[in-house]
């Protein structure tokens, strides 16, 4: 999920030669929540910087109907102590590939 | 001598004639009264009138005053007996009641303010009168026993028994009148400003006066000799110094003036801020006074040089300017009740230090405006930081983002000999290239176009003209000024371009820039819908904020349907090879 439509599409494209199955996008928050509740994803890929409200709120909103791994172009320093206060993982978006995502789930098993 | 004075002076004269032919006639009837106290009484009524009908001629007091005059001494001329005469001298003496009610209820201003003190006054007018009259066509002979010859022309009344009547209702409801009447001066009291009470003073003390001199009725005698006659002689003082009083009041302003003295010996010394509206508040015994100073433009401050209103909405003060030379010098708002001659001879007198002050409040103004103009374009500063970092994420870094995964695909396309995906991957990734090269460019010539500092005005707002949506017409030339300069009159151009572009629906748009002497003119006009707000929080109130902070002056003429003209004055000292 990313408001950005060519970054989108280089990731689904990334993402599904790596075994994953992209089974929905969404370009803001509002709709990633419709469709997180519609498509129940095992994993939602959340970025932090969106056009109507910030990856944060809609990580609540979703809550535990899935993993969801945050990322964004900025470092996770940028964020301060919000990222580890929100207990999701963190991925840049200069390393996103299967492994980083991987590795991101790793330690919740 | 102005014709006014001698009409006043003649009306005087007949008044006194008038109070001296009455003494004559008790003299020559052998009434024992003390003539001199009587006289003093009533002329003092026709000097208090005087007085008042020069120095306010518009003022009813003045007249009301000399009528309770000439009702005074119609007693007097009651000696005569004479048949004709005697009912209307009757009736003048009768008036008395409502014109003495009226006197007290009209000082200072000479009006009667709500309409309860018009119903009192016309009830002490009518109530004294008509029972007067109805007494006399009626015969009552308790009451007109001085006049056996009231000829019969004036005994039609057909409801003699009704008049009578209502007579001794009125005679035994008096008391009535009296507590309407210190109910009317209770009511004025209690709604008075500070400085309207100093004025009623003496109205009280008159009050006083009458309360006291009534009360003692009861033991007053006009029987010689003894305690009874004691009290007939105080009753008759103490009369006799209500118009005094009144004089006291009306001459009061001219004591008011003798504090202007006082004003003008504090003023000698230097004034400390603030010190000068305690001084002012002093003088015109109204502590609520307030001094503002314009600032043009409709804008007026206090002395610590922030913004005021000049006019109150209160209706209890009023708002006199001071002058000089024809030009706005200060507004002050004081109490409504406050003479006006008094105001404008202390506000001439507190001239000079009404002028020093007003400097340091433009000064004080300035440098709040300054302040808060420098804390404006520091907000401005961090806000257009804030905007590039944003521009920056938002718009090359995600290209360069996504540039990062294209190359990864492309990488792995190679690895998995999909030779043929290569070339298309790659052509997608040369494109998104392209485009973050001309996001980076068109953030960079946001921050400062390099065609400014390389080629100068002309280029840069041809450029900038080039970008807008509808035809603009470019005059300027192709002088090089000072860099600050060209900054400022190039950010001039580029956001009131930017308006003409986001709201001005214009059709056409012109950019004129000319140097005049040391200033260089910026004009950017179009022919839209108008209408633009130049108020603090607006995009032209960041324009005028980076105008001033080089000196500059900045006009916005915007009437709604008649366009937009941003002006800009810059200064432009020398010229820059």
């Amino acid at each position: 999920m990313d408001d950005h439509a060519v970054f989108r599409s280089w990731a689904r494209e990334v993402l599904a030669h790596e075994g994953f199955d992209v089974v929905g996008e969404a370009e803001d928050g509002e709709t990633a929540i419709r469709l997180a509740a519609e498509l129940r994803p095992e994993i939602v890929l959340l970025d932090i910087q969106l056009p109507d409200q910030d990856g944060f709120a809609v990580a609540r909103v979703i809550g535990d109907g899935a993993e969801i791994v945050l990322t964004s172009g900025r470092a996770p320093e940028d964020y301060g102590r919000r990222l580890a206060e929100s207990g999701h993982p963190f991925v840049r978006k200069v390393d996103l590939d299967g492994a980083s995502l991987e590795a991101a789930l790793e330690p919740r098993g | 001598m102005t014709p006014r004075r001698w009409a006043t002076l003649g009306v005087v004269l007949l008044a006194l004639g008038w109070a001296l032919g009455a003494e004559a006639i008790s003299i020559a009837h052998g009434i024992e009264e003390n003539h001199l106290l009587d006289f003093a009484t009533g002329a003092s009524f026709f000097v208090g009138g005087a007085i008042a009908l020069d120095r306010r001629p518009g003022n009813r007091l003045g007249p009301l005053m000399v009528l309770n005059g000439l009702s005074w001494f119609c007693g007097n001329y009651l000696n005569l007996r004479n048949g004709w005469t005697q009912p209307w001298l009757l009736l003048g003496e009768a008036a008395q009641t409502g014109l003495l009610a009226h006197l007290v209820m009209a000082y200072p201003t000479g009006r009667l303010a709500t309409r309860f003190e018009r119903f009192v006054c016309a009830t002490a007018y009518v109530a004294p009168i008509g029972a007067m009259g109805l007494s006399l066509l009626t015969e009552d002979s308790s009451i007109c026993a001085d006049c056996p010859q009231v000829p019969a022309a004036y005994l039609n009344f057909p409801h003699a028994v009704l008049a009578h009547r209502f007579f001794l209702v009125y005679d035994h409801s008096a008391w009535v009148l009296v507590t309407l009447f210190f109910v009317v001066l209770w009511l004025r009291w209690w709604r008075s400003t500070a400085a309207a009470r100093h004025e009623l003073a003496p109205l009280w003390a008159v009050a006083a006066l009458l309360v006291a001199a009534y009360g003692l009725g009861p033991f007053a005698s006009e029987e010689q000799g003894g305690f009874g006659y004691l009290m007939w002689e105080l009753r008759a003082l103490l009369q006799s110094a209500v118009p005094w009083v009144f004089v006291y009041g009306l001459l009061s302003t001219r004591l008011a003036q003798s504090a202007i003295g006082g004003l003008v010996l504090d003023l000698q010394s230097p004034v400390a801020p603030g010190q000068l509206r305690a001084l002012l508040a002093r003088t015109l015994a109204d502590p609520e006074v307030q001094v503002a100073y314009p600032m043009g433009g409709g804008r007026w401050v206090d002395a610590d040089g922030f913004p005021v209103e000049a006019e109150s909405s209160d209706q209890r003060r009023r708002t006199t300017l001071v002058e000089r030379d024809g030009r706005p010098l200060a507004a002050l708002v004081h109490d409504v009740a406050l003479d006006p001659d008094l105001v404008h001879a202390t506000a001439a007198a507190a001239g000079m230090a009404l002028d020093n002050e007003r400097l340091q409040a433009e000064l004080r103004h300035q440098l709040e405006e300054v302040r808060a103009s420098r804390e404006r374009i520091v907000l401005a500063g961090d806000a257009e930081r804030r905007r590039v970092e944003r521009d920056l994420h938002d718009g090359a870094q995600q290209r360069l983002l996504a540039l990062s995964l294209a190359l990864r695909t492309a990488r792995r396309q190679l690895r998995e000999g999909e030779q043929s995906l290569v070339a298309d991957t790659l052509e997608r990734t040369g494109q998104e290239l392209r485009s973050a090269i001309d996001e980076l460019r068109e953030l960079a010539r946001g921050i400062h176009p390099t065609v400014l500092s390389d080629a100068g005005l002309g280029p840069a707002v041809a450029m900038a003209a080039g970008r807008v949506p509808v035809p603009v017409d470019v005059a300027v030339g192709d002088e090089r000024y000072p860099p600050p300069v060209e900054a400022t009159a190039y950010f001039v151009v580029s956001e009131a371009l930017a308006n003409v572009t986001k709201h001005a629906r214009a059709s056409r748009a012109g950019v004129t820039i000319t140097r005049v002497g040391e200033h260089l003119c910026v004009e950017v006009c179009d022919d839209g819908r108008g209408g633009a707000d130049a108020g603090h929080g607006s995009g032209l109130a960041g324009l005028r904020d980076r105008v001033l902070a080089v000196g500059g002056s900045l006009g916005v003429e915007s009437a709604p349907g008649a366009g937009t003209v941003v002006r800009a004055d810059l200064p432009c000292p020398g010229s820059t090879p």
